[in-house]
């Protein structure tokens, strides 16, 4: 990988994590287009059409640290988390990808 | 517009894994002929990019919010919707998985709104548009449009599903996603704008003036 390469992923990070930062102080709580749908339906917020079992506990659910989530400095370095992983996976799936020839 | 678990049966969600399957069998043949050395890095830091900008929720009227997707940005920066579908599956995967954040079995359906619809409306509108219009008002306009139709797709797979009705689902979507979008617009424009600054080498759009310098 050469210099600019590492540059754009520098500053790349760098803006996630100002984003991060901010994040879990200033974006809205308020439902989102798909779940205020669901409310304009009547939906309550535990409806399920059909019930899923055996899906794995997430690690962080809801970009939080399970035993203090509303704690937003933890929810900061939840999503900083994801960045990273998201970052790493990322380049590994595009470089697997790529070689598999 | 993330669908969680239990928002689509099962025997639906399946049929929404095939399509993804299909997707990422395509998705892997562009890759192996698209993605280089500096490619790489880029999809990866927009993966990283998507995955911090959703988590910005910006308020939108009637008491809603939303947050840019981004699959028109990046079906538009490689002008490849398989670029936002590889992109899409990996960050939908590690939201569902680690955040819990839309569902592990609507991870079909959520790839196929946000990453193989999104990106191809936000791509073909942009294609067909930029000739009239000129590139970033084309990119802002698909953007726009990738979120109302992805949207729209996501109300209609709702009511197949049976979770709510396509009369109340489709309108309320469509409205919302109305607002959304620009956010969605503004966002993509900009990004496309600062790449296009600092780093032409990488849009596709600028691939045929940069290949003598990369040969």
């Amino acid at each position: 990988m050469d210099k600019k390469d590492m540059t754009l992923i520098g500053i790349a990070v760098l803006i996630c994590v100002v984003i991060c930062v901010l994040s879990p102080y200033i974006a809205s709580g308020d439902p989102d287009g798909l779940e205020k749908s669901a409310e304009d339906a009547g939906l309550d917020e535990n409806f399920t059409v059909e019930e899923v079992n055996g899906v794995p506990e997430a690690a962080l659910p809801d970009y939080a640290f399970a035993n203090d989530p509303e704690n937003q400095a933890l929810q900061v370095v939840a999503l900083i988390i994801g960045v990273l992983v998201t970052l790493v996976v990322g380049y590994a799936v595009a470089e697997i990808v790529k070689r598999r020839n | 517009m993330h669908i969680p678990d239990g928002f689509i049966p099962i025997s639906q969600c399946l049929i929404y894994y095939v399509i993804l399957i299909v997707a990422l069998y395509f998705s892997v043949k562009w890759a192996r002929n698209n993605l280089d050395e500096k490619r790489i890095p880029l999809l990866a830091v927009l993966a990283a990019g998507i995955f911090a900008i959703m988590s910005m929720n910006m308020p939108i009227p009637f008491g809603t919010s939303g947050h840019m997707v981004g699959g028109a940005l990046v079906a538009i920066v490689f002008l490849a919707p398989e670029a936002a579908v590889l992109v899409f599956t990996v960050v939908l995967l590690i939201q569902a998985l680690i955040f819990g954040d839309g569902g592990i079995t609507a991870l079909g359906a959520n790839v196929l709104n946000m990453a193989i619809i999104g990106g191809s409306v936000g791509l073909y509108t942009f294609k067909g548009l930029q000739g009239m219009i000129g590139k970033y008002a084309a990119a802002g306009i698909g953007a726009w449009l990738a979120t109302v139709i992805a949207a729209l797709a996501c109300a209609i797979e709702m009511g197949i599903a049976g979770t709510f009705p396509m009369n109340i689902g489709i309108p309320s979507m469509v409205l919302y996603h109305v607002f959304i979008g620009i956010i969605e617009a503004v966002l993509t424009v900009i990004v496309l704008v600062a790449l296009d600054k600092f780093r032409p080498d990488l849009l596709a759009w600028n691939k045929e003036d940069v290949n003598e310098g990369d040969a």
